[in-house]
């Protein structure tokens, strides 16, 4: 072998190695884009599932004055604009209970805004569906001072009082002081409130009212909303445009 | 002679392993998330049930928790991003455990909430802590496997060349 021959063979290696070298390069590269692309799509999709989640559950915005409110003799409520009768949306939930929290945060408005506009006469009914302390408890407290409350527009700002300072399931809340705090705050001047809601004065018709209502409907969980009687699946309840879709159509 | 064809077969195994916990792991957190996805709500009751962080963070978990559980269920499934989804799906795994953990400690009556539904127990329901626990705990060793063995058989990280497939191609362990 010359001298010349070696130099010639140690070139040609070398070539092959900077091919080889340019060619891993080029693979790490395409990985590398393969890779962040991969990336880009899975962060999207769930940033898009997200977004999807929350507009779902977006609410309504207050776009009228609230409508009539009355309060029942058997403690129902019901929110109307006068001379509407049908299509009729029965609400039956508890004050302790997060998914009704959950139900009013999100799709509350909707119900007050489809009475507003004369769509849908809305009919409350608060009762106790808990049968273990202490939710059983502060439910019964809750729905007793409610019924305390004669005005309509008073109940309504109390009931949204209850739903926004409900206290966890596994402390003792809806103090009788607290109770009558918030009635105060909800506009409620009547003299005899205080010691309505501190004897426990309509406990006794709370109880047997949740026990009427949830045999005759056979309640078996709260938030239940029928419509016309029918009950609506609760994925639509939860899903303010859905919900405001399906009470229209009935409307009609 | 012996002992090297055992551990060539014990190396043989290993990808096979990590296919099937990529499936199983990927698999459960699909179903999860697509339980949930239909109700973004009850996801939310859910994660309020537990206690553990305030209301409107939440309410953000509540809402992400479902596609993400499903999005990295099914890289996990494809064995696409093997190693990153793996992580992701053991720390969810993980945090599940410990918001139990901290449920069960703290004697909150709560569904776990992992398949949908969730919040508080109804009368004659009891939880099922040390079930939901032991579970999820056994996903954290298969997403623990994931990681330290990817991507294993039938994964497109493998097809696409993102990290080696073969037992001969063992680009960083050992």
């Amino acid at each position: 072998m010359t001298k010349g021959e070696r130099t010639k063979t140690k070139s040609a290696r070398e070539k092959i190695k900077e091919q080889q070298s340019a060619a891993r390069a080029r693979d790490k590269r395409r990985q590398m884009v393969t890779y962040v692309t991969a990336g880009a799509v899975a962060v999207a999709a769930v940033g898009l599932g997200w977004l999807y989640a929350a507009s779902t559950s977006q609410s309504e915005e207050a776009a009228a004055a609230l409508p009539p409110i009355n309060v029942q003799p058997d403690g129902s409520v019901v929110m109307a604009k006068s001379g509407v009768t049908k299509p009729v949306v029965d609400i039956y939930e508890d004050f302790q209970c997060p998914a009704c929290k959950e139900a009013e945060r999100v799709s509350g408005q909707t119900f007050k805004n489809l009475a507003a506009e004369g769509k849908a006469k809305v009919v409350y009914h608060p009762i106790t569906i808990f049968s273990q302390e202490p939710t059983r408890s502060n439910s019964v407290r809750a729905g007793n001072a409610a019924r305390c409350i004669a005005d309509g527009k008073q109940w309504m700002a109390f009931h949204d009082l209850l739903f926004k300072n409900q206290p966890a399931e596994t402390v003792e809340g809806f103090t009788n002081d607290q109770l009558v705090a918030w009635g105060k705050e909800a506009g409620v001047t009547a003299p005899g409130f205080e010691q309505c809601v501190t004897s426990g004065k309509h406990a006794q018709a709370q109880l047997s009212y949740s026990e009427k209502i949830m045999t005759e409907q056979k309640l078996n969980s709260t938030p239940t909303v029928k419509l016309n009687g029918t009950e609506i699946d609760n994925a639509v309840v939860f899903s303010p445009q859905q919900l405001r879709e399906a009470i229209t159509k009935a409307a009609k | 002679m012996a002992a090297l064809q055992q551990s060539r077969s014990v190396k043989s195994t290993i990808p096979w392993v990590t296919t099937v916990a990529r499936l199983v792991l990927g698999g459960v957190l699909i179903v999860a998330g697509a339980l949930k996805i239909g109700n973004p709500s009850d996801s939310v009751v859910a994660v309020k049930a537990y206690q553990l962080l305030p209301d409107s963070i939440a309410v953000s978990v509540g809402y992400i928790l479902p596609i993400l559980e499903i999005v990295v269920g099914v890289l996990l499934v494809v064995g696409l991003l093997t190693r990153v989804a793996a992580v992701i799906a053991g720390l969810l795994m993980f945090a599940f455990v410990f918001g139990i953990a901290w449920a069960w400690a703290n004697g909150l009556r709560i569904d776990c909430g992992c398949f949908g539904g969730g919040g508080q127990l109804g009368k004659g329901q009891e939880p099922t802590y040390l079930l939901d626990i032991v579970r999820d705990f056994g996903l954290v060793l298969l997403g623990a496997w994931t990681v330290r063995f990817p991507p294993g058989r039938f994964a497109l990280d493998g097809a696409l060349g993102l990290g080696g497939d073969s037992a001969d191609d063992e680009e960083d362990d050992r």
